[in-house]
C-alpha cells in the first residue's frame, strides 16, 4: 500500500523553525483535488520555504490509507506535524482562512 | 398459521407479487415480518429506498435489521454510519441479542464508523470521493450486496450550497446503482413533517420511499410506517402501526378487508346447566360473547364458569386480564369454588395480565396475537373491555377489541368480552365502545335490592342465530360457583 503513495520531499538545509507535516489526500486528477495540490504547495512556498513536506495520498490508489485516517471526502489535508493535528476539507481557496487554520499567520518565519 | 398468513397477504397488499415482480423487478426481503408483505416481497434489489421519520421513529434499527436477514441470507452488507459510534451500535444490537461482532469477523458485515471530525475546517468545494474510495476497497474484499448509509443528511449537511449537495447525492446515486447495491437511506425529518423539506429531492430520485413516525395521542405512542411510493411495485397503501420489542421491528398484521369470519361452530357449554338450558344449548364455538353488568354483578364468577369448564373437557382458555394480576383472580375465584391453579399449572388455562396504560394498542394488540399463536386457545376472555379505553382512548379501544375479535373468528375461536357498566341504565352502556354490532350473544348482569337484599339476574339480550329465554333469571354465586335460581 505504501508504494503507492506518491512522496513530494522538499527539506532544506536551513536551520531553526519550525518543519511542517502535511499528509493531502486527494481524489486523481480532479479539480478540487489539483486545486488543493497547487493551494498547498503555493502557500508553503510562500511562507515555510524549505521547512515542509507533503505526503499527497491517492485515494483512488490508496483506499487502505484513506480509510486508516479515516477520510471521507477529498480534498482532505492533515497537518501532522507541528501538533496539534489539524485537518481541513476542500480544495483551500481561501488563503486567508487556510493560513489561519494551519497557524501559518505572522511569526512563522 | 397457513390460514392466518394467506390472510395477511390478501389483507395487505392485494394484486402484488412476492419476489419476482411482473416487470422482472427483484426483490430483497428486509427479513422483518410484516414489512416484506407491505412491500410485495422485499426492496427492489439494485436500487436506493429512502427512510425518513422523526429522532426514535425506528429508521436505523429497520435497516440494521435488513442488514442482519441479508448477512444471514448470503448477502454480505455494509452499514455506514454518519453520526453514531460503530462501538455503541454493537453495544445496542448485542442487548437485542443480535451479534454483529460474530458477523463482521465471517465478513458478513462491515460497520464503517463515517462520522467527520467536527473540529475539520471546511475551506473550498470538495467531493465524496474519499469515501467512495474506501467503500469501493470494502465492496470487493466482501462482496457486498446491501449497504445502509445511515444519516445521509448529515453528510449533505457538511455542503452550505444545495446545489452541491443535489450534485453529490446525484454522484453517490449514480456509482450506487453502478454497483448494483441494494441500497437503504435514512434521513431524519422534523416531527409532525413527512417529508424533508430540504432534501425533497431525495424522495424522487430513491425508487421506494418509506415514512415512519411516532405519534403520542393521549400520552400513549404508537409508531406507525407508511410508504409512499415504490417505482414498478405495488404495495400495501395504508399506514401500518408497528412496534419494536428487544426482536426489532414488528408490523402489525393488519385488519384483513373482507370479513372471512367461520360460521360459528356448535353449541359448547357455559359451564352451568341451567344456563345452558337459557342460551338452547350453550354458546355457539366461534362467536363473540358480552358479559355486561355494574360492578360485583358476578361477571367475571360467569366467565370463569365457564373457562373452567372448558379446561375440564381439556380445551384451552388464555384468559387477558386488564383488571387484576393472575395470583389475585386465581385467589379471588377460590371465593365461589372455582380453582384455576391446577388448569394454569396443567397449561389448559393461561392467564396474562396487562396494565392497560402501560403501552399503546399496537403493542397490546401484538402481544395478545403472539399469546394467541402461541397457546392456541380455542376460547379468549378479555377482563374487561372497558378497561381497554386507558389503552389511549374509545377509539384506541375499539381499535384493539375489533381486530383482536375478528382476528378470533378467523381462527374459529370463541371470545368472551367483559363489559362491566357504571349504572343501572345499562341498556344505553351495553354496546360497549361501540362493539355491540359485532358481538352475536350479550348476556346482562345486574343486582336489584328485592325484599331489603340485592338479588342478581341475568338476560340474555340477544343471541344471533339461536333461540333464547327471554326472562330475566335470578342467579346466586355460591361456593360451588354459580347457582340458576328455578322460576
Amino acid at each position: 500500500m505504501m508504494k503507492a503513495r506518491k512522496r513530494e520531499r522538499r527539506r532544506s538545509a536551513k536551520p531553526g523553525g519550525e518543519s511542517y507535516v502535511f499528509r493531502l489526500f486527494v481524489a486523481g486528477n480532479e479539480s478540487n483535488s489539483s486545486q488543493a495540490r497547487a493551494n498547498l504547495a503555493r502557500l508553503c512556498e510562500e511562507h515555510i520555504k524549505g521547512r515542509y513536506k507533503i505526503d499527497a495520498v491517492d485515494v483512488l490508489k490508496d483506499a487502505a490509507a484513506a480509510h486508516k485516517n479515516k477520510v471521507l471526502v477529498t480534498p482532505t489535508l492533515i497537518l501532522v506535524k507541528p501538533l496539534p493535528k489539524v485537518t481541513l476539507l476542500g480544495n483551500l481557496n481561501d488563503t486567508r482562512q487556510v493560513l489561519a487554520a494551519l497557524r501559518l499567520t505572522g511569526d512563522e518565519g | 398459521m397457513a390460514t392466518a398468513k394467506r390472510r395477511g397477504q390478501r389483507g395487505v397488499a392485494a394484486g402484488t407479487r412476492t419476489g419476482k415482480g411482473r416487470k422482472g423487478l427483484s426483490k430483497v426481503p428486509t427479513g422483518i415480518a410484516g414489512l416484506d408483505l407491505v412491500l410485495g416481497g422485499g426492496l427492489p434489489a439494485g436500487r436506493v429506498t429512502l427512510i425518513h421519520g422523526g429522532a426514535g421513529s425506528g429508521k436505523s434499527i429497520m435497516s440494521l435489521q435488513c442488514l442482519l436477514h441479508g448477512a444471514g441470507a448470503g448477502k454480505p452488507g455494509i452499514l455506514i454510519m454518519f453520526e453514531e459510534r460503530a462501538a455503541a451500535v454493537r453495544q445496542n444490537a448485542w442487548s437485542r441479542g443480535w451479534d454483529l461482532t460474530r458477523l463482521e469477523k465471517k465478513n458478513k458485515l462491515y460497520l464503517m464508523d463515517a462520522r467527520l471530525d467536527p473540529e475539520a475546517v471546511i475551506s473550498g468545494d470538495f467531493s465524496i470521493k474519499g469515501i467512495l474510495a474506501v467503500l469501493d476497497h470494502r465492496i470487493k474484499a466482501m462482496r457486498a450486496k446491501l449497504i445502509v448509509i445511515d444519516a445521509v443528511d448529515a453528510l449533505l449537511h457538511l455542503y452550505d450550497n444545495p446545489m452541491r449537495e443535489r450534485h453529490e447525492l446525484y454522484v453517490l446515486h449514480e456509482w450506487l446503482l453502478d454497483r448494483g447495491l441494494t441500497t437503504l437511506m435514512t434521513v431524519k425529518t422534523i416531527p409532525q413533517e413527512e417529508a424533508p423539506s430540504r432534501y425533497a429531492f431525495l424522495d424522487f430520485m430513491a425508487d421506494c420511499v418509506i415514512h415512519v413516525d411516532q405519534r403520542v395521542t393521549a400520552q400513549i405512542a404508537t409508531r406507525r410506517l407508511r410508504v409512499i411510493k415504490y417505482r414498478g411495485s405495488g404495495y400495501g397503501r395504508n399506514e401500518y402501526p408497528f412496534i419494536i420489542d428487544e426482536s426489532g421491528i414488528n408490523i402489525i398484521p393488519i385488519t384483513s378487508n373482507i370479513l372471512q369470519h367461520r360460521p360459528p361452530g356448535p353449541k359448547v357449554s357455559s359451564g352451568q346447566a341451567r344456563l345452558d338450558d337459557v342460551l338452547a344449548g350453550g354458546y355457539k364455538r366461534g362467536t363473540s360473547i358480552l358479559l355486561a353488568g355494574t360492578a360485583g354483578a358476578g361477571k367475571t364468577t360467569l366467565a370463569c364458569v365457564f373457562t373452567r369448564a372448558a379446561c375440564l373437557r381439556g380445551e384451552r382458555v388464555l384468559y387477558l386480564n386488564f383488571e387484576e394480576s393472575a395470583e389475585s383472580m386465581v385467589s379471588n375465584m377460590l371465593s365461589p369454588g372455582l380453582t384455576l391453579q391446577p388448569l394454569i399449572k396443567a397449561g389448559t388455562l393461561a392467564v396474562r395480565s396487562y396494565l392497560p396504560e402501560a403501552m399503546g394498542v399496537e403493542e397490546h394488540l401484538f402481544h395478545a396475537l403472539k399469546d394467541l399463536d402461541e397457546f392456541q386457545p380455542q376460547h379468549v376472555v378479555v377482563d374487561a373491555i372497558s378497561a381497554c379505553k386507558r389503552m389511549g382512548s374509545e377509539q384506541a379501544a375499539f381499535e384493539y377489541l375489533m381486530r383482536l375479535l375478528n382476528v378470533c373468528k378467523e381462527r374459529g375461536i370463541t371470545c368472551i368480552y367483559i363489559n362491566q357498566t357504571s349504572g343501572l341504565e345499562i341498556a344505553q352502556e351495553i354496546s360497549g365502545i361501540g362493539i355491540s354490532s359485532l358481538i352475536d350473544t350479550i348476556i346482562l348482569l345486574r343486582q336489584l335490592p328485592i325484599g331489603g337484599a340485592m338479588t342478581r339476574q341475568l338476560i340474555v339480550m340477544k343471541s344471533r342465530g339461536s333461540k333464547h329465554s327471554e326472562q330475566f333469571h335470578e342467579f346466586r354465586i355460591t361456593d360451588r360457583g354459580i347457582d340458576l335460581v328455578k322460576a
